[in-house]
C-alpha cells in the first residue's frame, strides 16, 4: 500500500479506466485524475483530510502493479448517530478488473481486494484512535449487488430508518454501511495472518 | 488542471467550484461522480502532459504508506503531490518513477 500521487491516478485512468468504462461497474465514470485533487480540496474546505491510497500486487514477473485505489476521509462522523464519535469514511474505492489484470498485465492470480480495501480503512481508524469504526455509502449505480458484496465482506447495513449524524447532510437512502468497534476487530483479525 | 474549454484553471474558478461542491454531502458527490455528472459542478480535467508511470515497480521502489495518520507536514506534501503536474511544483528528474516518502507521525 502506498500513498496515492498524481501519477498513480493518471496511470489508472489511462491503463485501466477505458477497460472499466466498457463494463457495468459503478466506477465506470470515475476519473481518478480529477477525483484525487477534487477530494483533497473539498475536504480541506470542510476542514477535514483525505487519505488516498493505492494497493499493489505482485504480477507474474515479480514486480508490483497497481490493483486497487481508495480515498478515505479522516475524522468523519460515525454513522450510528446515537453515538457521537469519529470514524473513517470510505469515499471512493475501486478494484481493478481481475480479467483485465490477467489478460493485459500478466497477473495470473489477481487478489480478492474487497476485504483488503476495508481492512486498510479499519487499521487506519484503529491507529487514529477511532476504534476501527468505518462507514461508506454504496453507490446507487451498484444496485443491490454492491450492497450484497459489502455485507458479504462483513459490513453492517445501517437501517434505512436510522437518523444520520448532522455532519453527513444527506437523507438515509438505505445504502449506508458501517463497522462498529467489535465488527472492525473481527474483520481485522481475519486478515492478521497475512500481515 | 484545465478548464473544460482548454483554458488554464484560475484559482478563482477552482475555489468557486470547490465551494459549490462543498455544500454537497460525500454520498451526494459519490452519486454525481458515479452518474458521470461531476463536470456539472467541477468542470476541470487533468492535463496529462507528463510521462505516465511504468506499469510495474520493483518492491524496493515502493514506499509503504504509513498506517498512522499523517502529520500536518506529511498531509501537505501528499496534497501537493496529488495535484496535476502543471499546478504542482515539478519534481526533479531524480524523483521521477520513484515514490515520495510520507512523513511518519
Amino acid at each position: 500500500m502506498t500513498d496515492m500521487v498524481a501519477g498513480d491516478a493518471a496511470w489508472w485512468d489511462v491503463r485501466l479506466g477505458p477497460k472499466h468504462a466498457r463494463m457495468e461497474r459503478p466506477d465506470r465514470y470515475w476519473s481518478w485524475s480529477v477525483l484525487l485533487p477534487m477530494c483533497h480540496l473539498v475536504q480541506l474546505a470542510k476542514r477535514r483530510y483525505c487519505r488516498p491510497l493505492v494497493i499493489w500486487a505482485r504480477a507474474d514477473s515479480g514486480r508490483f502493479l497497481r490493483v486497487g485505489m481508495s480515498i478515505f476521509i479522516e475524522s468523519y462522523p460515525y454513522l450510528e448517530s446515537s453515538r457521537s464519535a469519529d470514524s473513517y469514511f470510505i469515499w471512493f474505492m475501486s478494484a481493478a478488473d481481475p480479467a483485465a489484470l490477467q489478460s493485459d498485465f500478466s497477473m495470473s492470480h489477481p487478489p480478492a481486494l474487497g476485504r483488503v480495501l476495508l481492512d486498510n480503512a479499519i487499521v487506519l481508524s484503529q491507529n487514529a484512535g477511532a476504534g476501527g469504526r468505518i462507514g461508506l455509502h454504496a453507490a446507487v449505480a451498484g444496485g443491490s449487488t454492491l450492497l450484497k458484496i459489502y455485507t458479504r465482506c462483513g459490513l453492517l447495513l445501517l437501517p434505512a430508518t436510522a437518523v444520520l449524524p448532522a455532519g453527513v447532510k444527506r437523507q438515509n437512502d438505505g445504502r449506508f454501511l458501517f463497522a462498529d468497534e467489535a465488527r472492525a476487530e473481527t474483520l481485522a483479525a481475519m486478515l492478521d495472518p497475512s500481515r | 488542471m484545465k478548464l473544460e474549454a482548454g483554458a488554464p484553471a484560475t484559482l478563482g474558478a477552482v475555489v468557486e467550484a470547490v465551494t459549490r461542491l462543498s455544500i454537497h454531502s460525500e454520498a451526494e458527490i459519490l452519486e454525481l461522480v458515479s452518474a458521470g455528472r461531476l463536470r456539472e459542478l467541477f468542470p476541470f480535467r487533468s492535463n496529462r502532459a507528463d510521462e505516465l508511470p511504468r506499469d510495474t515497480e520493483a518492491e524496493e521502489d515502493l514506499v509503504e504508506a504509513s498506517p498512522m495518520p499523517l502529520s500536518r507536514k506529511g498531509q501537505a506534501a501528499l496534497i501537493e503531490s496529488s495535484m496535476p503536474p502543471s499546478s504542482a511544483t515539478r519534481r526533479g528528474s531524480a524523483a521521477r518513477g520513484r515514490r515520495r516518502p510520507v512523513s511518519k507521525s
